[in-house]
C-alpha cells in the first residue's frame, strides 16, 4: 500500500520569485522509513508543510494513504503526526501534562479516554518525574520527547519528522534515533517520512532516502545503492591543521571532487580518484606548503561524498 | 465543543502564570476610566446640562460617559484579546499546530473569545464598582437582567469582528495597530463619548455598529427608566448586525487562512 505519493509538487514564495520545491516527485510505501538529506534551504521543511496540510502547493498533486491533501484535508490531518524541529512549539508556561491534553483534545481525545492515552505516551516517552513540569524548565531533548508524544497522541499512520534532532547533544539525538527506529518503525509500524542535514542519521535510520537539492530529488535509493553511485570504492582522507586553498587540489589531474569539512582550525579534505595512491604524493606535496598535516589514509565513501558528486553541494 | 473548554482552560492557565498582570489589569480599568470623568466635569461643570439633555433626553453627562467608557472598554479588551490570541500563538510556535490540526478553528477562536470574556468582565466590574462607589450611578436589579441580554448580543457581534481580526492578525503579523484604528472608528462613530446625533455623519455611520444599539438600549435602562419593550427596535437591529458580524467574520477568517496557506506566512513574526 502506498502511505505518500507526491506527483510534480511545486512551491514557491513571493510572488514565485523564491522557489523552495521544484517539480518533486516522491512515492514512500505503508511502512517505510524514509529520509530526506539536503542542505539548508534545499526545500525540505517546504515540502513536509505542503504535506501537512500547513501549505497550499502551486501544482503538482499529493496523497495520502489515497487522500489528496487539499480536498480531503481535514481527514489527511487525523492520519498525521508533525513534529518540527527548532525550540519552540509547546506552550512553555503549562505543563507536560496540559500541553498534551490540550492537543489531545485538538484531535477529539478528551475525558478519560483522552487521560489514558496521554499517561500511556508519558511512560513510552520516559517523561513521568517531568509529568507535571513545565516546559520551559525542560532541557531541549526533553521537549522534542514532548513533541513526539504530542504527534503520537491521535495514533497517526504516517509521522513527519522535520530533523527531529536539530540542535540536541549527541546523547539526546541516539535516544531519539533509537525510538524512531524501534518503537515507532518496528514496533508500532509506522509509516515515518524524516528530513536532516545529518548524514549519519540518514545512513543510520532510513530505508530509502532522498537527496534534495535546490527543490529537486537529486537521487532516491537505499544507503547501500547510493554508496554505489561513486564510481570508486576508496578515497583518500587527508586530515590537517590550517585552511588549505581547495582549487590547489581541485586542478591536479586525475582528482574527480573534492570535499572540504573544516571544523574550527582543522580540516579534513576526502578525495575522489580512480587512482587515489597514484596521487597521494602530489597532494601532499601541495597541502604541505599551506598546512601541517597530521594524517591520511583510505576510506570508504560516506552519503556525503555521494551527495557532494551528484548535486555538486556540500550538506552544511 | 470540548475544544472550547480546553481552549478556556488552557488560556486562563497561562494567564495565572503571570500573577502581577492580573494585578495590574484590575487597576488599569479604573485609570482608563478617570479621564472621561474629569472631562464631563470640565465640559459641562457639573453632573447635568440642558444642552445636553436636549440631544439625549437625559442631562446626567456623566453617567452616559461612564457607561459609554464601561461597555466600551469591554468590547475593546474582548477585541484585543481574540485578535492578538492567534498573534501570540504564532510567537509561542504553536500556530501551525493549531492551525494543522482537523478542529474548528471556529471552537479554538470562541474559546480564546470566552476567556477574554471572562477577563474584560472582570474589567468592566472593576470599573463598574468605582464608578458605583465614587459616583453614585445606581443599578438596580431589575435592569441587570435586560442589560445583560444586551450585552450579550453586543457580545456576538464582537465575535464576529474578533475572527475577522484574528483572521487578519494572521496575514499582517499585527494588531496593536489595527486594534486602535478600529478604535478610533468606533470612538469617532459611536455613542461612547457624545450622543452621535452631534453631526449627520456620525449619526448616520452609527447606524451600522453594534456598540450604537447596545449603548442606547443600556443607557435607556439605566438614565431613562424605559420599560424592555419599548427597545425591540434596538434589539432586532443588533441580532441583524450580531449575524452579519458573524458572517463576515468568517469569511473573512477562512479566507486570511487560506491565503497565508498560500503565501506561506503562517508561523512567521
Ligand atoms: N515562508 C517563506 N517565505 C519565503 N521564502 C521561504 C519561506 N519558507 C521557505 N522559504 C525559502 O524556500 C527555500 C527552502 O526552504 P526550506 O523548505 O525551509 O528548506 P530546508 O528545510 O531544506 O532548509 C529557502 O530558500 C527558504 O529561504
Ligand atoms: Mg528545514
Amino acid at each position: 500500500m502506498v502511505a505518500i505519493e507526491v506527483e510534480g509538487l511545486r512551491k514557491t514564495f513571493k510572488k514565485g520569485k523564491v522557489v523552495a520545491v521544484d517539480g518533486v516527485s516522491l512515492t514512500i510505501e505503508k511502512g517505510e522509513l524514509f529520509g530526506l538529506l539536503g542542505p539548508n534551504g534545499a526545500g525540505k521543511t517546504t515540502l513536509i508543510k505542503c504535506l501537512s496540510t500547513l501549505l497550499i502547493p502551486d501544482g503538482g498533486r499529493i496523497r495520502i494513504f489515497g487522500h489528496d491533501v487539499l480536498k480531503e484535508s481535514l481527514k489527511v490531518r487525523r492520519l498525521i503526526g508533525l513534529v518540527t524541529g527548532g525550540e519552540r512549539t509547546l506552550y512553555w508556561k503549562l505543563s507536560v501534562f496540559d500541553n498534551l491534553r490540550y492537543f489531545a483534545a485538538l484531535y477529539g481525545l478528551y475525558g478519560r479516554k483522552a487521560r489514558r492515552r496521554i499517561e500511556e505516551m508519558i511512560e513510552v516517552m520516559d517523561l513521568v518525574e517531568k509529568r507535571d513540569e513545565r516546559v520551559e524548565r525542560l532541557s531541549t531533548g526533553m521537549r522534542q520527547k514532548v513533541a513526539l508524544a504530542r504527534a503520537l497522541l491521535h495514533d497517526p499512520e504516517l509521522l513527519l519528522l522535520d530533523e527531529p534532532t536539530l540542535g540536541l547533544d549527541p546523547q539526546f539525538s541516539r535516544v531519539i534515533r533509537r525510538f524512531i527506529k524501534e518503537e515507532l518503525q518496528k514496533k508500532l509500524k509506522k509509516t515515518i517520512l524524516l528530513t536532516t542535514h545529518y548524514m549519519e542519521e540518514a545512513d543510520e535510520l532510513c530505508d530509502r532516502i532522498g537527496f534534495m537539492s535546490q527543490g529537486k530529488i537529486a537521487a532516491c535509493a537505499t544507503p547501500e545503492e547510493l554508496k554505489e553511485k561513486i564510481p570508486h570504492e576508496r578515497l583518500l582522507e587527508i586530515k590537517m591543521a590550517g585552511l588549505p586553498d581547495e582549487s590547489l587540489i581541485r586542478n591536479i589531474p586525475g582528482v574527480e571532487d573534492v570535499l572540504m569539512i573544516v571544523d574550527n582550525n582543522r580540516t579534513v579534505l576526502r578525495i575522489q580518484s580512480p587512482d587515489p595512491e597514484g596521487i597521494l604524493a602530489t597532494v601532499l606535496e601541495r597541502l604541505r606548503k599551506e598546512c601541517r598535516i597530521i594524517g591520511f589514509g583510505l576510506t570508504t565513501p560516506t552519503l556525503e561524498d555521494v551527495f557532494i558528486f551528484l548535486t555538486g553541494e556540500e550538506l552544511r | 465543543m470540548i475544544i472550547v473548554y480546553e481552549e478556556l482552560r488552557k488560556t486562563v492557565k497561562i494567564w495565572l502564570t503571570y500573577p502581577l498582570v492580573l494585578v495590574f489589569w484590575t487597576i488599569f480599568p479604573i485609570m482608563w476610566v478617570i479621564p472621561f470623568i474629569f472631562q464631563g466635569k470640565a465640559f459641562v461643570g457639573a453632573l447635568s446640562s440642558q444642552a445636553f439633555a436636549d440631544l439625549t433626553g437625559t442631562g446626567q453627562y456623566i453617567p452616559f460617559v461612564i457607561i459609554g467608557a464601561v461597555v466600551s472598554t469591554y468590547m475593546f479588551s474582548a477585541l484585543y484579546g481574540i485578535g492578538n490570541a492567534f498573534r501570540e500563538e504564532s510567537y509561542w510556535g504553536t500556530l501551525e499546530y493549531l492551525i494543522g490540526s482537523p478542529a474548528s478553528k471556529g471552537f479554538i477562536l470562541l474559546g480564546k473569545a470566552l476567556s477574554e470574556g471572562i477577563f474584560s468582565t472582570f474589567f468592566a466590574l472593576s470599573q463598574l464598582l468605582f464608578a458605583i462607589f465614587l459616583f453614585g450611578v445606581k443599578i438596580t436589579l431589575t435592569k441587570i437582567l435586560p442589560i445583560l441580554l444586551i450585552m450579550s448580543f453586543l457580545l456576538l457581534a464582537l465575535y464576529g469582528l474578533g475572527i475577522g481580526l484574528a483572521g487578519l492578525t494572521l496575514l499582517i503579523k499585527e494588531s496593536r495597530g489595527i486594534i486602535h484604528s478600529l478604535d478610533d472608528i468606533l470612538y469617532l462613530f459611536s455613542p461612547i463619548r457624545y450622543p452621535v446625533e452631534v453631526n449627520p455623519i456620525t449619526k448616520f455611520v452609527s447606524l451600522f455598529i453594534p456598540l450604537t444599539y447596545a449603548l442606547i438600549a443600556i443607557r435607556g435602562i439605566l438614565l431613562l427608566n424605559k420599560p424592555f419593550h419599548l427597545l425591540i427596535t434596538e434589539m432586532v437591529a443588533l441580532l441583524l448586525l450580531d449575524i452579519g458580524f458573524l458572517f463576515f467574520g468568517f469569511y473573512t477568517f477562512n479566507t486570511l487562512e487560506r491565503k497565508v496557506r498560500q503565501t506561506g506566512t503562517i508561523g512567521h513574526h
